[in-house]
């Protein structure tokens, strides 16, 4: 979870890490620029306030059907209330439109060990490693996880 | 009545105001000829051809006279309100590039729409002309360009149902909807959309620039590319005084590999934009002609070509053709002739857009390998790294995916330099398979070099001859009668020991540098192979 850590505390300090809107071309825009509830479910998930993060990505998710981080977002919005069955469906989401969204691989990897699902936090392990040839910290969080797991 | 008044004076004198800026082009770009389009407005009579002539403009994307003629329309006729259509989709820039208008050219656009709306135009289609573009511009600075361009497309959609009759609402209609053509999707859907409504256009108007450009850009594609030629052989001759006219048709016969073409119509292209002041259509014009002739060897003109770009100020805009260009050139100068000493040397240029600086680092990080220097390529690598982690901060997912192949291909080169060839090989696979399921963006003639030829060339040199070969007869497809390509395919043919596989390649490599210097390794191979034969 290094990542998501590292910028909701970027956000939680008051802005983002680095700039946006930086590059012309085929920038995605920054939705916490431009949508307030998907701010404020960010800024809910720093305060670990999960059913508000939950009832404001929800209205995000309204006028954005098809992101991928909101759909991670609810993923770990969910995990963290344990509602896996919920949590399941927004990390597939986020993956279906994203299939190399290396958080969501990440997350639901750890989710299935949560919930004691080896074979299938194994599918998203190796995904990450044929995704991640060139070292990523989500792969080596989730190996990580797996070690605590087996400990 | 008198704020209206106030009001409208202040947005004419805004426009004017961008007109004087660009006045002193007037008297070297005439215009001239632009192909034929027709426009009816309620406009007076006597800014009628001006009208259309502005139009045209648009359709062969002449941003600054386009801006210029539409704000003189509207000083000479400010009933002519449906000018504010024509003005803020010229301030849209290309829709097919993904950059949209400026934060300044936003301004300027909605100043127009609000006075067209103050003082609306006299007819219905007029007001629906100026609503569809005013679609894009709604809440412009808190939407991303992904959504303005989803916005203006169905917005022209809408506006194409309303008129059925009114085939300029079905051309701008077939561009937007071009313009929301993801490079993800190998699908092309959207193209072909366009292309539907296109056609049959092509039909009625065989002199529109419009219909000829659009369908380029909708052919745009590497297993569509064939079916452009008809309309890129057009364009040129429809609007030969537009220098997005002149250059546009080089993105078909790029794909198609007939570099002839290509650098006889940049090379016009450069020079029209130069005498306009279009530095950046110069830089784009010059860079696609610098990658055609060193397809075909034509090492010293590609070096002229460049260094007669250089002498001229990219200036700053929001293009990403300027910067692009200015980094692509002599990274591909020094890749395309495997000089990867020279590519090691390359200089890094400071940009705005970080992806035109991960070709210089791309460049120096494969050259440095691939000449020893395995510790130049690690700190270039690292650079790429840097860079890449910017632009997926800043969701730049597009750019972020094309520095993650460069990230491979270079993991891959310092593997292979040093001894680990199977992993070499996994990296740059893993790259040109990443490469192959990325479309290139319309900025670039092409990848430095491709990812898949690279892979080639490193079996090559793994002494795996048949991988190599497939590698590069696979590569073709996507990037047909390029130099690297037939020399590697060549060589490795040869190694194989297939003998008349290798003397029709070698046979295409003297084919195609038969104007060429001759100054290349490969060609005396060649010479001396078929000369054996």
């Amino acid at each position: 979870m290094r990542a998501v850590a590292i910028l909701l505390a970027a956000w939680a300090l008051g802005g983002a890490p680095f700039p946006t809107h930086a590059d012309p071309g085929e920038t995605d825009p920054d939705l916490a620029a431009t949508d307030p509830d998907y701010a404020a479910a960010r800024k809910a998930i720093v305060a670990k306030q999960w059913e508000e993060a939950i009832a404001r990505l929800r209205k995000a998710e309204v006028r954005n059907p098809d992101h991928a981080d909101l759909q991670n977002y609810l993923g770990y919005a969910h995990r963290n209330l344990k509602q896996f069955d919920a949590a399941f469906r927004h990390y597939k989401r986020a993956i279906a439109l994203d299939p190399r969204h290396r958080g969501a691989h990440e997350y639901i990897g750890e989710a299935y060990l949560m919930v004691g699902d080896v074979p299938n936090a194994e599918k998203h392990l190796a995904a990450l490693r044929a995704i991640c040839l060139l070292p990523c910290e989500e792969l080596t969080d989730l190996e990580k996880a797996f070690a605590s797991y087996r400990r | 009545m008198r704020v209206k008044r106030l009001a409208f004076a202040v947005s004419a004198s805004f426009l004017l105001a961008s007109s004087l800026t660009t006045r002193a082009h007037e008297n070297e770009v005439p215009g001239g000829k632009l192909g034929k389009v027709s426009f009816p407005t309620s406009c007076t009579t006597a800014v009628q051809p001006a009208f259309e002539r502005g139009v045209a403009m648009l359709h062969s994307f002449w941003y600054s006279l386009a801006e210029k003629t539409f704000a003189d329309i509207l000083a000479q006729d400010p009933a002519c309100t449906v000018t504010a259509w024509g003005y803020a989709a010229i301030l849209m820039s290309n829709p097919l590039a993904g950059a949209g208008a400026s934060a300044d050219g936003a301004k300027k656009a909605q100043a127009a729409i609000d006075n067209a709306r103050r003082t609306p135009p006299k007819t219905q289609r007029e007001r629906d002309y100026v609503e569809a573009v005013a679609a894009y511009y709604d809440d412009w600075a808190n939407r991303g360009e992904k959504a303005r361009q989803l916005a203006r497309s169905r917005a022209f959609e809408a506006l194409a149902a309303k008129y059925p009759d009114d085939d300029e609402a079905q051309i701008f209609n077939a561009l937007y909807l071009a313009g929301t053509q993801s490079q993800a999707d190998q699908t092309y859907a959207a193209y072909a959309k366009a292309v539907a409504i296109l056609e049959p256009q092509f039909k009625k108007y065989p002199d529109h620039p419009g219909v000829a450009h659009y369908l380029i850009h909708s052919y745009d594609a590497p297993p569509l590319a064939q079916k452009g030629l008809v309309a890129a052989r057009r364009y040129a001759d429809i609007a030969p005084d537009a220098p997005h006219a002149l250059h546009m048709p080089s993105h078909i016969f790029t794909r198609v590999g007939s570099w002839e073409e290509s650098v006889a119509t940049n090379r016009r292209s450069a020079t029209v934009a130069r005498t306009a002041a279009d530095w950046p259509e110069a830089y784009h014009a010059s860079d696609y002609a610098v990658y055609a002739y060193l397809q075909l060897a034509r090492d010293e003109e590609a070096r002229l070509v460049m260094e007669e770009a250089f002498r001229y100020t990219g200036g700053d805009s929001p293009s990403p053709a300027f910067p692009y260009a200015a980094a692509a050139m002599p990274a591909r100068f020094a890749m395309e002739r495997g000089d990867w000493k020279a590519a090691a040397q390359v200089k890094p240029v400071a940009s705005k857009m970080p992806f035109t600086e991960a070709l210089t680092y791309f460049t120096r990080a494969i050259g440095a390998a691939r000449s020893g220097d395995v510790a130049a390529a690690e700190v270039d690598a690292g650079q790429l790294a840097e860079i890449h982690k910017r632009l997926e901060t800043s969701k730049n997912t597009y750019w972020a995916t094309e520095v993650e192949v460069q990230r491979l291909a270079v993991a891959g080169w310092i593997a292979h330099a040093k001894g680990n060839a199977e992993e070499g090989v996994k990296l740059m696979r893993a790259s040109a398979d990443l490469e192959d399921r990325n479309e290139k963006h319309i900025v670039t003639p092409g990848r430095i070099v491709p990812a898949r030829e690279l892979l080639g060339e490193m079996l090559l040199e793994q002494k795996q001859p048949a991988a190599a070969l497939k590698e590069f007869e696979t590569s073709q497809v996507r990037e047909p009668n390029r130099f690297r390509n037939y020399a590697g395919s060549a060589l490795a043919a040869e190694a194989m020991g297939d003998r008349k596989k290798a003397a029709e390649y070698y046979a295409k490599l003297l084919a195609l540098s038969s104007k060429g210097d001759g100054t290349r390794p490969e060609l005396t191979r060649a010479k001396a192979y078929v000369a054996q034969r």
